[in-house]
């Protein structure tokens, strides 16, 4: 098969008939594959975590724990709340260029920032919950046992994001540097 | 807007479904990147200001997309020893057998080299591509001449 072959049926390629009802719902965000679902989880993380910001103090006796505690939780869950706004953000716009290259290399450095910062940030929540209601607790053996678990728990799912991150990260590496090799030639 | 849009994408919605085919393996994963795409173009309609030709623009968009979203699973790719010289289709619609050699032809390639053969296929010229990829048009020209003599040697 020649190469001119190939465009004629490149061009000459009619598989897509999708009604224009079918490309308005594509528009919709509530009926987007993958962004429907983190717009949800990102609700659900708000509206729960601000919740829980505006009872802890009563419902967990933060007025008995130490203050510094109490400023490192509203601090990470805060902090957790604007990333998960952030992250939602970025991903909702992968497209910020004029060409291919720009844009990929803009996005690549995009997620990059956000994957660390999502990393720390997540780690930085669930140790300060651990801190949170382990402070001011008499340990004895079993609970030191029950701390330890859950703190190996905690750096598991941690770990566990880091590769769904780092896979994302390194396929956009990828492409950066086609062009770069691109360049080079 | 809306309906300029809508008319828009459907004079041109051909080009959507070459770039998911081209990308993506299953159908499940090709409707998810369709969706995405058209998604992709409404958000930014509105910064297209007809300076650039509408093809240009859903391809810039298109490809764009296709590499940068995050693919939730492995793609479900057969390996072949050698380039098959019969592909039977599996899909409900009906596709020339030419087609699916192409398309057999094209996942040999990476995806950045997906994206040059695709405009090339199109009809757009070197400056075009250029244009589009953010190439200068002497690397495009080298990249073009490579991936003519691997799809040359895939097609042989």
């Amino acid at each position: 098969m020649e190469l001119n072959n190939l465009k004629f049926i490149w061009q000459n390629i009619d598989g897509a008939n999708k009604s224009e009802i079918e490309l308005k719902r594509m528009t919709k965000v509530i009926n987007h594959p993958t962004l429907k679902k983190i717009r949800i989880k990102m609700l659900i993380e708000t509206i729960s975590l601000s919740f829980f910001l505006f009872i802890y103090y009563d419902w967990f006796d933060g007025s008995n724990k130490p203050f510094y505690i109490n400023v490192l939780l509203v601090s990470s869950l805060s902090l957790y709340i604007l990333n998960d706004i952030i992250g939602y953000i970025s991903t909702i716009r992968p497209i910020r260029g004029v060409s291919l290259k720009i844009s990929i290399e803009k996005y690549y450095i995009r997620i990059k920032y956000l994957a660390v910062s999502s990393l720390i940030i997540s780690f930085l929540y669930g140790l300060t919950i651990i801190l949170y209601f382990s402070s001011v607790i008499n340990f004895n053996k079993e609970n030191y046992f029950i701390l330890i678990g859950i703190i190996i728990i905690l750096l598991f799912m941690t770990y566990l994001s880091y590769r769904i991150w780092n896979k994302w990260i390194e396929s956009l590496k990828l492409h950066v540097k086609s062009f770069i090799s691109d360049e080079a030639s | 807007m809306e309906k300029e849009f809508l008319k828009t994408i459907m004079d041109n919605q051909k080009i959507i479904y070459k770039v998911c085919r081209m990308y993506r393996d299953s159908k499940e994963d090709q409707q998810d990147l369709y969706q995405e795409i058209v998604y992709q173009l409404w958000k930014s309609f509105s910064s297209f200001k007809n300076e650039s030709k509408v093809s240009s623009w859903i391809y810039r968009i298109a490809l764009n997309t296709s590499l940068a979203i995050y693919r939730k699973s492995k793609p479900n790719i057969e390996y072949y020893d050698e380039f098959p010289e019969q592909i039977h289709p599996s899909g409900e619609v009906i596709v020339s057998e030419n087609e699916d050699l192409l398309f057999a032809a094209l996942r040999f390639l990476n995806d950045f080299e997906k994206a040059i053969i695709s405009l090339y296929l199109e009809d757009f010229n070197y400056q075009e591509i250029a244009e589009i990829t953010g190439l200068t048009e002497n690397n495009v020209g080298v990249r073009m001449n490579r991936i003519k003599n691997k799809l040359k040697n895939i097609l042989n």
